[in-house]
């Protein structure tokens, strides 16, 4: 299956501008939410924190998969007068 | 009572039960005793449940004189983690000073399967507050106080199971049930000298436990032995109806398997970050190792395990404290870095976390295919020795340290168990972890069993004055 070929090889990467961009618009919001209840101290370890989280996700992104492959969690639907599972 | 029941093994503790050599009352009495004396020593204990650990002892001890021996944890007094619900209007408090008054209706799954094995519930044990998923970078995170390692009067315990670890190594339960969501049970095993399992995800059910990930808890057992852990995994194993992601395997222990030869692997990067008297540990331990197993170079694919599993992570504990956070009430928590760190979880993209997800399938087919080569990947239970109890620790968990094995072993969902392994560093337990292929936790406790068999590390325990 050709999708599944393709997975695993990386995607570019994201440049360090981007990157950064990214930080500032996030604890931007952030900050709009919750700023009114941290002092600055706070606020940069927030901003720290956010800027640990754009790198995971930047590494997260940088992964290649094919369409087929589904998040690896199992939804079911539900009816009352089926016997639970397991 | 003339037989010391104080660091005993259940194994060995439960036949002096079941000959009727020991009573489950006098055991009780006992282990209460300690835990009302000693517990707050460590900040190990949040409730001693004497009232109903006396009732459960009495009933065990009926049936047993009655010829009803359900077997090897009736009459065995215990501790839980306090995430897991307990009924009764003992208190439930996940460690956290905002739930300190949390009483639930009924038991945990695993608190009811364990009466069933005729265990004795001794007492809720100390754990750093809400299982650390609001990103707690010290020891200082509970608001029963910093739980010790009963080895120092100045170092951590470990966390989040703080208490079951000093519990155990302290001599003030015989087992003790713990959790982890990444590195929770295996923490507090390295830094208390203990044995501890991980069991594979689905293994042990979730139900009344404190949820932080949903698609990361476990909960296993903390005991002195691998073969211990064995034991109480069988009790508490096994499909729920209340927890859908239990899977449907049966788990039996295999406590008579015969000795055999293990493929171990060393995983490329499983060393990044260890401390010199871990490492030298560790290499000692790799000659025991070669004695009944070949040890070989591993590697993974080069994917984001550490990143995507944090991602999880975090975006799941965000979405289960949300009304604690949202609301402002994490300023209610012990830990400083409590107060504000959840505010950042409202940075993770809900496409990332997807996209974690679906990386997870991948790491779990890469992992197994890894374990066709291998029955256990073998590393240093942990980075360092227990930290001082004023110091920041370095963890996979936080960003703050490469843990791939904690990584894999937590993203992939497989099991893991942590023995001691020596000493290093402030006369501090180092400890050995294995990590196997889903479900094959028989596999790794006659690993753990055959070190533990040609080693005596498991045999020394802490001076605790009674």
């Amino acid at each position: 299956m050709a999708d599944r070929e393709a997975a695993g090889a990386p995607l570019p990467a994201t440049s360090p501008d981007s990157a950064a961009a990214e930080v500032a618009a996030l604890f931007a919001l952030v900050s709009a939410r919750y700023g009114s209840r941290l002092d600055a101290p706070q606020l940069e370890g927030v901003r720290k924190a956010i800027e640990a989280i754009v790198d995971q996700a930047h590494a997260v992104r940088a992964v290649r998969l094919g369409n087929a492959d589904e998040p690896y969690q199992t939804f079911r639907p539900y009816r009352a007068d089926e016997a639970p599972r397991p | 009572m003339s037989l010391d029941p104080v660091f005993m093994p259940v194994r060995e503790l439960s036949e002096h039960v079941r000959a009727r050599r020991v009573s489950p009352v006098a055991l009780a009495e006992t282990f209460l005793a300690r835990l009302e004396k000693i517990g707050p020593r460590y900040n190990a204990v949040v409730t001693v449940t004497r009232e109903r650990a006396l009732v459960e002892a009495r009933r065990a001890e009926a049936e047993i004189a009655g010829g009803r021996y359900r077997g090897p944890l009736h009459g065995i007094p215990y501790g839980a983690k306090d995430l897991l619900a307990t009924g009764g209007g003992i208190p439930t408090t996940w460690g956290a000073a905002p739930f300190r008054e949390q009483r639930f209706a009924e038991d945990a799954t695993v608190i009811r399967r364990l009466e069933a094995a005729g265990a004795v519930l001794c007492a809720k044990l100390a754990m750093i507050e809400l299982a650390g998923g609001m990103g707690y970078r010290q020891p200082v995170a509970s608001f029963t106080g910093p739980c010790l390692t009963p080895w120092s009067r100045d170092a951590w315990s470990g966390g989040s199971s703080s208490g079951s670890g000093a519990a155990v190594s302290a001599g003030l339960v015989p087992f003790a049930i713990g959790s982890e969501t990444w590195g929770s049970i295996l923490s507090p095993s390295g830094n208390c000298g203990t044995a501890g399992l991980r069991p594979s995800y689905g293994r042990v059910s979730r139900h009344g436990a404190m949820a932080l990930c949903w698609t990361l808890d476990k909960l296993g057992p903390l005991a002195l032995t691998a073969d211990d852990c064995g034991l109480v995994l069988e009790a508490i194993a096994g499909a729920d109806a209340s927890d859908p992601t239990t899977s449907l395997r049966p788990y039996q222990y295999a406590a008579d398997a015969s000795p055999r030869r293990f493929r171990f692997g060393v995983l490329a990067g499983a060393l990044d970050g260890v401390s010199d008297d871990m490492r030298a540990a560790f290499d000692r331990s790799l000659d025991v190792l070669r004695d009944f197993g070949s040890i070989e170079d591993a590697a993974l694919p080069d994917l984001p395990w550490e990143a995507a599993t944090r991602i999880i992570l975090q975006a799941e504990a965000a979405s289960a404290f949300e009304d604690l956070i949202e609301s402002g009430g994490i300023a209610g928590l012990t830990a400083p870095e409590d107060h504000f760190l959840p505010y950042a979880r409202d940075a993770v993209l809900a496409k990332d976390y997807v996209k974690a997800m679906r990386i997870r399938g991948l790491m779990a087919r890469e992992a197994d295919r890894l374990f066709e080569r291998f029955d256990a990947l073998v590393a240093p239970g942990r980075l360092t020795v227990a930290t001082a109890l004023d110091q920041e620790f370095r963890g996979g968990m936080r960003g703050t340290a490469r843990d791939i094995m904690g990584a894999v072993g937590n993203g992939a969902g497989l099991p893991g168990l942590i023995v001691p392994n020596g000493f290093g560093d402030r006369g501090l337990p180092t400890s050995l972890q294995f990590l196997g292929r889903a479900w094959e936790e028989n596999t790794l406790i006659a690993a753990g069993r055959a070190y533990q068999a040609r080693t005596d590390w498991h045999t020394k325990h802490p001076p605790v004055e009674a």
